[in-house]
């Protein structure tokens, strides 16, 4: 039996501290990583939880994140806990393999830290990496700070050992911003966090050798169609489990999370859609605007994956303007965020003024006096009833004006 | 298409995982029908090997040698009282008549020949070449 | 270990790798498999790389396995296994095994292309870290799952889809790169080159045996004469293989502990290439008076290779 970490009520940790503490109370079986920044701390502090006797699983550190991932769904389907954690190029490197893994329907856990892609070369943080697994069929949760990336982590487990769901889930925190930022954090004790995500739940183990299982068999025209939308169908149905994972967190907690957070949503006129760690840096800038008198208000989905596109249509029925602030290059087209969340007002009939603003590439910094600018030039759009300002702006971009319409 | 109509089924109904049981009753060693034992390629061969017990040594080099794991066998026991294969017949439905057993049978007349398909194995057997 | 006595013993061996699979008729994939998986009594988990064997004998709703099987993709069987290993590891540590009754092996198969190229850092690298299971690779010398390409396996000479004969070429370029001495090198303890077949039938189950009851990372490169892109009659595939072995364009060899190496079949008297290369038609220009040349390279080579391991087992270094 692996040692009891004992904790203070309260802890000064930074994200990647807190994500490996979340790994070590799962008392994951098998964790197969591959090192790069800014995740780096993870697979470190896992190795040392180790070498001090906190973790009595197999560590096994691969040659690589794509046999990182590789080794997490051999590891998987065997039947056990497994969990790992990446970053932006590593993360890349696994994006063949987070397909077969979710296909399989292998419950991973994987701590995400978010971090730019290449090229040029960039170890901070935005959004590019989660953007780019965005369909690879797992459930991306979202962790704005280090006590929300430690509670993410738990819930990850539960929601997706769950029967019902079976697919694996990341969880996501910004580079260095959530990562290598110490704030405090409330650990729950080993086996109260232990007990609340219980035991793992085998489904086939290719270990149960007595009944063999064939995993990753091949389906032409007659049958992939159907895999998949069967998969799909899990990942739409996942918010159910969620939300009783997320209410049974709160139980223990009081912590309360939502698959859509908001922030003086109610009595909005603008609102901003923004996801991780600049969403504290604008309910600063909210509150700011609201001092100037402008209605302003913040949305973000914490689950990414699934999109949780009829939650957000209803909180923003009453918003007239809506900045979307998307933290990956769009290449040619709008920001992920702008395009789920106008398809999803417009599928409910929902006619609120869309713009799209690209920010943080590369942990470029965005202050709540950039995000205020924000704010006001929505409120443009909330007054003229109709878009007065371009359809895609940059934040604290260097040089003459970016924009495009 | 490949899957035979009465296992076809729809996106509600399949396993999540694409995941296949070799094993209906893993206890009595009963195969699913996802076990492709109980597939046919029978449709494969244009010729097929048939099996002469009266000349067969049971050296049993058709049997490791068979890629389609054809040959069936009776464990018996010899005069000294230990284990031993006795080949007794070809499962027709895993043959592909690929003619690797027949080639590396080494009896005198080989105990095994290819002929077509329609010929029936009696026949077969009555046309088997005599020592001269 | 199963001990493999004579083949009437081993017949007797309930098979764990099924027919009904698509292989092509004749493919020596299937005889090596049902070989090394019937060559232990123990319970096995089994990942296999995309490929002939991948594609052939998971064709769903059908499975060929009568062991655990997992293919996840082309250049990660290794790992795969690996992380499988580590499971049981895990399990056996937190007394969780799911039946501690069984003994359970690690078997990975991949062809030459999910073995030299593309899978082979997967491979180096769970190797490296000592995972207990056997490696197989399937060497048909290309990516025939895909139309017979090139790999880094391909025998310079031979005609493939990507190193085509033409007016001007005599086929693939590059000679062979040597993957069993490469691993060795790796210090695996146990590392050995097979054919398929009646004649060293007993050569390829007693190292499939061996391996499965060695501790530690094993590696076996079986050669997988291909009837379908190697051009050759689908019931010579056995013999094919037998001359690769009686020419020694492939001994059959073992390394133990990375260094001792000991061949395991001399033929009486080396049979000239020309024997092996005439009976398959990738290798038919070869016989034209301008190419004539390379099959008197490839004879010297083997030559060569054939006095290289005779000397290194001497030394006995
Ligand atoms: C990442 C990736 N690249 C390419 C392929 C296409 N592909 C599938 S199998 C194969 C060749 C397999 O060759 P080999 O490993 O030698 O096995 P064989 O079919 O010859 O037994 C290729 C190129 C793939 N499936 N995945
Ligand atoms: S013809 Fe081929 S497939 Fe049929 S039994 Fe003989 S070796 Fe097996
Ligand atoms: S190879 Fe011929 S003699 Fe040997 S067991 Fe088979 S049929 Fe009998
Ligand atoms: S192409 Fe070659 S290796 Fe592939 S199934 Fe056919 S004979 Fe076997
Ligand atoms: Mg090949």
């Amino acid at each position: 039996m692996a040692e009891r970490y004992e904790l203070k009520q309260k802890e000064v940790w930074d994200g990647n501290m807190a994500a490996s503490h979340a790994l070590r109370q799962a008392q994951v079986d098998v964790v197969a990583a591959y090192p790069i920044t800014p995740s780096t701390p993870i697979v470190q502090n896992y190795a040392q939880f180790l070498a001090d006797g906190y973790v009595d699983g197999e560590f096994v550190m691969v040659e690589s994140e794509h046999s990182a991932m590789s080794a997490c769904v051999g590891a998987s389907a065997a039947g056990g806990r497994v969990a790992t954690a990446t970053s932006s190029q590593g993360y890349a490197l696994m994006v063949e393999v987070l397909y077969q893994a979710s296909g399989m329907r292998l419950p991973i856990v994987m701590t995400v830290v978010n971090r730019a892609l290449a090229s040029p070369l960039n170890i901070h943080g935005d959004h590019g990496d989660l953007y780019l697994g965005r369909d690879a069929g797992w459930i991306h949760l979202i962790a704005n700070n280090p006590q929300e990336a430690y509670d993410m982590t738990l819930c990850a487990f539960k929601i997706a050992e769950n029967e019902k769901v079976r697919l694996p889930v990341t969880t996501n925190q910004d580079g260095f911003l959530v990562s290598h930022t110490a704030q405090v954090v409330e650990p729950l004790d080993d086996d109260t966090a232990y007990k609340f995500i219980g035991d793992y739940k085998a489904m086939n183990p290719m270990l149960d050798t007595k009944n063999p299982q064939t995993y990753g068999a091949q389906t032409e025209e007659e049958w992939h169609f159907e895999f998949k939308a069967s998969q799909h169908k899990a990942l739409m149905e996942s918010p159910a489990v969620i939300d009783e994972v997320f209410a049974e967190f709160e139980k223990l907690t009081g912590r309360k999370y939502n698959r859509v957070e908001t922030y003086k949503l109610d009595d909005a006129d603008v609102a901003l859609v923004v996801m991780g760690s600049a969403y504290e840096t604008a309910m600063v800038a909210v509150d700011k605007a609201r001092e100037e008198g402008i209605k302003a208000g913040l949305i973000m989905p914490r689950s990414f994956r699934p999109f949780p596109y009829n939650e957000i249509a209803e909180k923003l029925k009453n918003v007239k303007a809506v900045a979307a602030l998307d933290r990956s290059a769009p290449m040619g087209a709008m920001g992920a965020l702008y395009n789920e969340v106008s398809g999803a007002l417009a599928a409910n009939g929902q006619s609120s003024i869309m713009t799209n603003y690209i920010y943080g590439l590369g942990g470029r910094d965005t202050t709540a006096q950039h995000i205020l600018e924000v704010i006001k030039e929505t409120e443009k759009n909330a007054k003229a009833g109709k878009r007065v300002t371009d359809l895609q702006g940059f934040i604290n971009l260097r040089g003459p004006k970016l924009s495009f319409n | 298409m490949a899957t035979p109509k009465e296992m076809m089924t729809t996106w509600d109904k399949i396993q999540p995982g694409a995941v296949l049981p070799s094993f209906e009753d893993p206890e009595k060693k009963i195969r699913s029908k996802f076990n492709s034992y109980n597939y046919k390629v029978a449709d494969w061969r244009v010729e097929k090997p048939v099996f002469n017990r009266d000349l067969c040594i049971d050296c049993d080099f058709c049997w490791v040698s068979c890629p389609d794991s054809c040959f069936i066998v009776e464990e018996v026991e010899n005069k000294r009282g230990k284990k031993q294969a006795k080949i007794v017949g070809i499962n027709y439905n895993l043959c592909k008549g690929c003619a690797v057993c027949v080639e590396v049978c080494p009896t005198p007349i080989k105990s095994l020949l290819m002929f077509p398909e329609f010929v029936d194995n009696d026949e077969a057997l009555k046309q088997w070449p005599k020592k001269d | 270990m199963k001990n493999i006595g004579n083949l009437k013993e081993f017949a007797c061996t309930p098979d764990r790798f099924q027919g009904g699979h698509r292989l092509c008729p004749g493919c020596a994939h299937g005889m090596i498999v049902r070989e090394v998986v019937n060559a232990t009594d123990d319970d096995l988990v089994v990942s296999t790389a995309t490929g002939c064997l991948e594609v052939c004998s998971a064709i769903y709703p059908y499975t060929s396995w009568d062991v655990s099987w997992l293919h996840i993709g082309f250049e990660n069987a290794a790992a795969g296994i690996s992380g499988a290993e580590a499971m049981y590891k895990a399990l056996s540590r937190k007394n969780k095994l799911y039946n501690e009754d069984r003994n359970v092996k690690f078997v990975a198969f991949g062809g030459d292309g999910g073995t030299y190229d593309i899978g082979f850092q997967s491979l180096s690298g769970a190797t490296e870290r000592g995972h207990d299971f056997l490696y197989v690779c399937l060497d048909n010398e290309g990516y025939m799952n895909t139309g017979g390409q090139r790999s880094s396996s391909t025998p310079i000479g031979a005609h493939t889809t990507t190193s085509p004969r033409g007016r001007v070429s005599y086929g693939e370029k590059h000679r062979k790169k040597d993957l069993t001495m490469i691993m060795a090198a790796h210090g695996a303890p146990y590392v050995a080159t097979a054919v398929p077949g009646s004649k060293h039938w007993k050569d390829l189950a007693a190292k499939a045996a061996k391996a499965l009851s060695t501790v530690g990372p094993t590696f076996i490169n079986a050669l997988s004469p291909c009837t379908t892109e190697w051009k050759f009659k689908p019931e010579d595939t056995v013999e094919i293989g037998d001359l690769a072995v009686e020419t020694c364009m492939f001994p059959l060899y073992e390394i133990e502990d990375g260094h001792k190496l000991t061949i395991n079949y001399r033929p009486k008297n080396k049979v000239p290439v020309e024997e092996y290369l005439s009976k398959q038609g990738r290798f038919s220009h070869l016989f034209k008076p301008e190419n004539k040349w390379l099959i008197e390279e490839i004879q010297k080579e083997v030559d060569r290779y054939w006095e290289y391991l005779q000397r290194r087992e001497e030394a006995g270094v």
